[in-house]
């Protein structure tokens, strides 16, 4: 290790990793639906129809395919979860017949004649819904054309899911945790092709293969391998005026002295995992370099020294920027921090453009998961990003995932 | 949008962005909520896009046009409420909708009647141009390539974790890691476990190439190979499902054709699925077909003549 700060914050991590109890699915799934029924009480609503793919997931737990938009659009699963019904409707091809739903044939609510199959089951299990509150997340044309929800009082399915997510169960927390641990080791695996004269593309397909021979059956997002220039105006304009991560945009060969920022994320019975790092390619940093990733330790020793439930979001911010003598460590288009569970990025987030006043109404509360990604730039000299992600616990908090290293900075 | 009327269009999908504006971003897996990703206002003809940076944004699409990312619904609500032309629409289409949406857009335009255009993407991008036509051909060579690194692993009896390894690995040679529904292998004879059917979806410059097969060898199979030929040859202009279901084997497991594009698109025939479906000349198909435990999956490009195989 690198002596000083970095020491400190793998020791505090390593302290706060511990055991996790073994996956249990059915438990996790039970739990999750009474979660939703407590929310579905609570908004008065008196049905969720569910279609936008982690929201299913979550309600359902139907896989989670590494698949494009299309595909996952026009093939997707749709749920239904109804006020007091002990389990969930699910509309799908019924892969997995291990799930405790009410099996209903897949609809295909892109279509005009798949959207007249909806409003049926919908008719059947719920009754008409004109007058009724029912909650949904996505409307497609094909619905609106059909009228699927016309005459419900309709309630945003988001806020519903949103809220019954926020605190995650332990078996939500060791998916989470196996997720990131899975990551970890495809990125330790493949971190030696990324040399000098490598292509983005090669050192990703690496990391693809590998994922595939670690058992991961969904990879979630093209893995972000970024060669970071070393000033903001050397890179793409920005709205923000500030440096363009992740665009995901092109396949750099690397060169000498890169400094590549690093971003994957992969499912694991719904979860995602979020890895970020900052590689140096074909030599090690320098001491500038250097000087970036020990004051981005700062900032994560900062923030998990204040970090346990109670601490309000805007509590977080203030120990970064504290850490960092006033700025801002973190890219304003993002966060310090966010939330990861059936999606990559969700409640909550800390230091978004939500503003000082969400942040400071923001109460940190156990089972809640945060991502922390501080970044530090010096212009002239680039940036040092990486990512942890850790669960608010009763007393402070526990670290989620191995305890990967962050080669070749320590 | 003149032809329908539209005032103005509201885009969320990667896929429908892509196609309107050319903008190119990163590949995420699964669905996204909807919310409005790109507007497309019809009197000044200008096009408005979500993006933070101008990176893989396209010169077409001025910087001054771009909305950064944002987590906040009234910085978002300004920002496109700055958008020349939306506050007075009187016709604001959406390809899908969410309720939050729903209620901006009551907000933004109050005079505009919402309407869905799903229908109207369809239509445009199913009619595929020659230089579409094109970028699938290039797609259609990774997916045989990454085929081909599937079978030779699966040949060297590597078994199905290995091919899928290697099939990833071949597109990723070719500078292609995004897919579209990606490599699956599954068994096709599950009792002797020496037979796997093979799928392969790429996402290549925006197009999507698509092949499967059963491997080893399905080519010396003369059934299955002459009955995907009858399907993919009643794919003519005018041909609706009915058409395709009397094409289709009667013992076939499973067939289906629709849309490929930038990645699945309309119209979808099958067993159950087509009501109203008319096939077009300059239609890119998947045409896909399984029959005594052989799969077969191909592209197809519907000409005036002929309906050939990519």
């Amino acid at each position: 290790m690198n002596g000083g700060v970095a020491d400190d914050l793998a020791r505090l991590l390593a302290e706060r990793r511990t055991e996790m109890a073994p996956i249990d699915a059915g438990r996790m799934r039970r739990e999750r639906h009474g979660r939703l029924q407590a929310e579905l009480a609570r908004q008065g609503v008196e049905a969720a129809l569910l279609l936008h793919g982690p929201n299913v997931g979550y309600a359902t737990g139907e896989e989670v395919r590494g698949v494009d938009v299309s595909y996952a659009t026009f093939e997707r699963p749709v749920a239904l979860v109804v006020a007091g019904e002990d389990r969930p409707h699910l509309l799908a091809h019924h892969e997995d017949q291990t799930l405790d739903v009410e099996r209903h044939p897949a609809a295909w609510p892109e279509l005009d004649e798949g959207a007249e199959d909806l409003a049926s089951v919908l008719a059947e299990v719920v009754g008409p819904v004109a007058g009724r509150r029912v909650a949904v997340d996505e409307q497609t044309g094909a619905m609106l054309r059909a009228g699927v929800l016309d005459g419900a009082e309709i309630a945003d399915a988001a806020h519903l899911v949103g809220a019954a997510k926020l605190a995650k169960t332990d078996d939500e927390l060791a998916c989470i945790a196996e997720a990131q641990r899975r990551n970890e080791d495809a990125m330790a695996a493949i971190q030696g092709t990324a040399r000098v004269g490598a292509t983005r593309s090669q050192v990703a397909g690496a990391f693809l293969a590998r994922l595939i021979e670690l058992g991961v059956e969904s990879n979630l997002i093209d893995p972000i391998f970024q060669p970071m220039p070393r000033t903001v105006t050397d890179g793409p304009r920005t709205t923000t005026k500030t440096v363009a991560f992740p665009t995901g945009v092109g396949d750099p060969t690397f060169g000498e002295g890169d400094l590549i920022w690093v971003d994957s994320g992969i499912d694991h019975l719904g979860y995602a995992s979020d890895f970020g790092r900052t590689w140096v390619v074909g030599r090690d940093p320098d001491a500038a370099e250097r000087g970036l990733f020990e004051r981005w330790c700062d900032v994560m020793v900062a923030v998990l020294e204040v970090l346990k439930p109670g601490a309000t979001a805007a509590e977080l911010c203030r120990a970064a920027e504290a850490a960092t003598g006033g700025d801002r460590p973190w890219l304003p288009h993002f966060y310090l921090a966010h939330g990861v569970g059936v999606e990559s990025a969700e409640m909550p987030l800390v230091g978004t453009d939500l503003g000082p006043e969400f942040d400071d109404r923001l109460v940190m509360a156990p089972g809640m998961v945060l991502v922390l990604e501080p970044v530090i730039w010096a212009d002239g000299v680039g940036g040092y990003r990486a990512e942890e992600i850790v669960a608010v616990t009763q007393d402070g908090w526990r670290h989620l995932g191995g305890g990967h290293p962050y080669p070749p900075f320590g | 949008m003149a032809t329908v009327g539209l005032d103005v269009l509201v885009l969320g999908r990667r896929d429908s962005v892509a196609y309107a504006t050319g903008a190119r971003s990163l590949w995420t897996a699964g669905s996204r909520p909807f919310g409005p990703a790109c507007v497309l206002v019809a009197a000044a003809r200008s096009v408005h896009l979500l993006s933070t940076w101008d990176e893989g944004v396209p010169r077409e699409v001025p910087f001054e046009h771009l909305y950064g990312v944002t987590w906040n619904g009234a910085i978002l609500a300004g920002a496109l409420a700055a958008i020349p032309g939306l506050a007075t629409a009187m016709r604001v289409a959406v390809e899908a909708l969410s309720p939050g949406f729903e209620r901006m857009a009551l907000r933004l335009a109050p005079a505009a009647e919402l309407v869905p255009a799903d229908d109207l993407m369809r239509a445009v991008r199913a009619l595929k141009l020659p230089a579409e036509v094109a970028r699938i051909r290039a797609a259609a060579a990774v997916v045989g390539a990454a085929m081909e690194a599937a079978g030779a692993a699966l040949a060297g009896d590597a078994g199905p974790v290995a091919a899928r390894s290697a099939a990833w690995e071949a597109a990723a040679g070719m500078g292609v890691t995004a897919p579209t529904s990606g490599v699956a292998v599954w068994p096709a004879e599950p009792a002797s476990g020496s037979r796997f059917h093979v799928d392969v979806g790429f996402l290549v410059d925006g197009y999507e190439g698509g092949l499967g097969r059963t491997l080893p060898g399905s080519d010396d199979h003369a059934p299955v190979v002459a009955a995907q030929r009858r399907l993919v040859e009643a794919c003519r202009p005018g041909a609706t499902a009915a058409d395709l279901r009397s094409a289709a084997p009667g013992g076939a497991t499973r067939w289906c054709v629709r849309g490929s594009g930038m990645g699945f698109e309309t119209p979808v025939l099958s067993a159950t699925l087509g009501r109203g479906e008319v096939i077009e000349e300059h239609m890119v198909l998947s045409v896909e077909l399984e029959l005594d435990g052989l799969r077969r999956r191909d592209l197809v490009t519907v000409g005036s003549e002929t309906t050939d195989v990519l």
